[in-house]
């Protein structure tokens, strides 16, 4: 690979490698299996690089959406029904309260107070999928609500967090 | 808007997250095709899901980062996605869409700091003041036209990455896991060379893992950009040994 290109790839790993690799564990929970993820995410933004195209979105959006992606398949290729039974318990904890060594900043922060801006079902609804990696339907049983409720929460949810997070259009 | 098309945008949400089964997001992917709007709002709120997973953010183990740059250095990169117009202009438009890969990111990281240091602007003022203005001077020198970019390791730990303009005669320079000073001490950059030795400025303290980016104005030909580790007030000149030296 040209010199170029990897002091380029080198400083990416630097930018994004944190927050790939925050939310691949959050929702794969396994640390050798994460780094697995990790490992072929980053490969697949090296691979994939000329295909961003920041007409349809941020550099970090199109790599964390990558990286929550290929953490679902993951887990809904790998885990079988009574690992997920245990997965519940652990999506459910409150954000704050999380026994990982999250690093403590301001990022942080401000995300776990627009996530208490929303209501309990919006906040679970997120919470369950995002970070719990369970489909709609999945949500819908596990709260006891119907489909359509969930899934109209989840989109008024993540419309008040972009809004209360100030991301930009 | 029909009821069923209705129905399919509520699906926006659930998609965004990933939280919808093969066949739900086969069908979801058909509709957004032919739907602009929709595929804009689904950006935008990925822009959101984007925060709720930098919020996780933990450093991986650094053999991870061996490893993947090992794994990329055998790895074939692939040509963007054929335009019929661009199909002459291929490799030009790839180097050049990599490039702008790299600089989105930095461009981000450059909001983040803006961010972070907005929170605190009710007692901050002057400062916030200069660090907006310091973060257009960072976007600009990213987004010149003759940027190049370099990075280098740390003695005593850390990695450095310099974008430089030899137009503007600016450079951009941020540091990655530099090793944590006694309260007192600081990082600080100098520029030194046949013009003369100067000090450029004391790096801020690293919010997670990341130092700078900080600006270096009025480079001359022959300078060298220096590290060293220094009482947190500043010196004139260096007093310790230099932890990181590159000819620009």
């Amino acid at each position: 690979m040209a010199r170029g290109d990897a002091d380029a790839f080198d400083f990416l790993y630097d930018q994004v490698a944190a927050s790939v690799f925050g939310i691949v564990r959050r929702v794969v929970r396994d640390p050798a299996q994460s780094e697995e993820v990790t490992q072929d995410v980053l490969l697949e933004v090296w691979r994939n690089a000329a295909k961003f195209d920041a007409e349809r979105g941020s550099a970090t959006a199109w790599v964390t959406t990558l990286a929550h992606r290929r953490a679902v398949d993951r887990v809904r290729s790998v885990q079988k029904e009574a690992d997920r039974e245990r997965r519940i318990a652990t999506a459910v904890i409150p954000y704050d309260e999380v026994a990982e060594a999250v690093e403590a900043n301001l990022e942080r922060e401000r995300v776990r107070r627009c996530l208490g801006s929303l209501t309990e079902l919006q906040r679970e609804s997120v919470t369950l999928a995002y970070y719990g990696g369970y489909t709609y339907n999945q949500v819908a049983s596990l709260l006891g609500v119907p489909d359509g409720t969930v899934k109209t929460r989840m989109r008024d949810a993540l419309i008040r967090l972009r809004d209360c997070l100030g991301v930009s259009e | 808007m029909s009821k069923r098309e209705r129905d399919e945008h509520t699906l926006a949400g659930p998609y965004a997250m990933d939280a919808i089964s093969g066949p739900d997001r086969a069908r979801f992917e058909r509709h957004l095709a032919g739907c602009g709007e929709c595929a804009r709002e689904v950006a935008s709120l990925r822009e959101a899901t984007s925060r709720l997973a930098a919020a996780t953010a933990i450093s991986p183990p650094p053999e991870l980062k061996e490893r993947v740059m090992a794994a990329a250095a055998a790895t074939r990169q692939q040509p963007p996605a054929a335009e019929p117009r661009a199909v002459g202009r291929r490799w030009h438009a790839r180097r050049r869409v990599r490039i702008r890969l790299v600089l989105a990111v930095a461009a981000a990281a450059v909001a983040v700091v803006a961010v972070l240091f907005g929170v605190n602007n009710g007692v901050m003022r002057d400062q916030l003041n200069h660090d907006q203005a310091s973060s257009q001077q960072v976007a600009a020198v990213l987004t010149a036209r003759d940027a190049t970019m370099k990075t280098g390791t740390v003695r005593g730990g850390g990695t450095v990455t310099i974008v430089m303009s030899h137009s503007m005669r600016q450079l951009v320079f941020t540091a990655a896991d530099l090793r944590g000073l006694p309260a007192a001490g600081r990082y600080e950059l100098w520029l030194a060379g046949p013009a003369g030795d100067r000090p450029v400025t004391m790096i801020p303290a690293s919010h997670h893992g990341m130092a700078g980016p900080v600006v270096a104005s009025g480079l001359r030909p022959g300078d060298h950009l220096v590290l060293t580790a220094e009482p947190s007030g500043g010196t004139s000149r260096p007093t310790t040994p230099i932890m990181f030296d590159v000819i620009l």
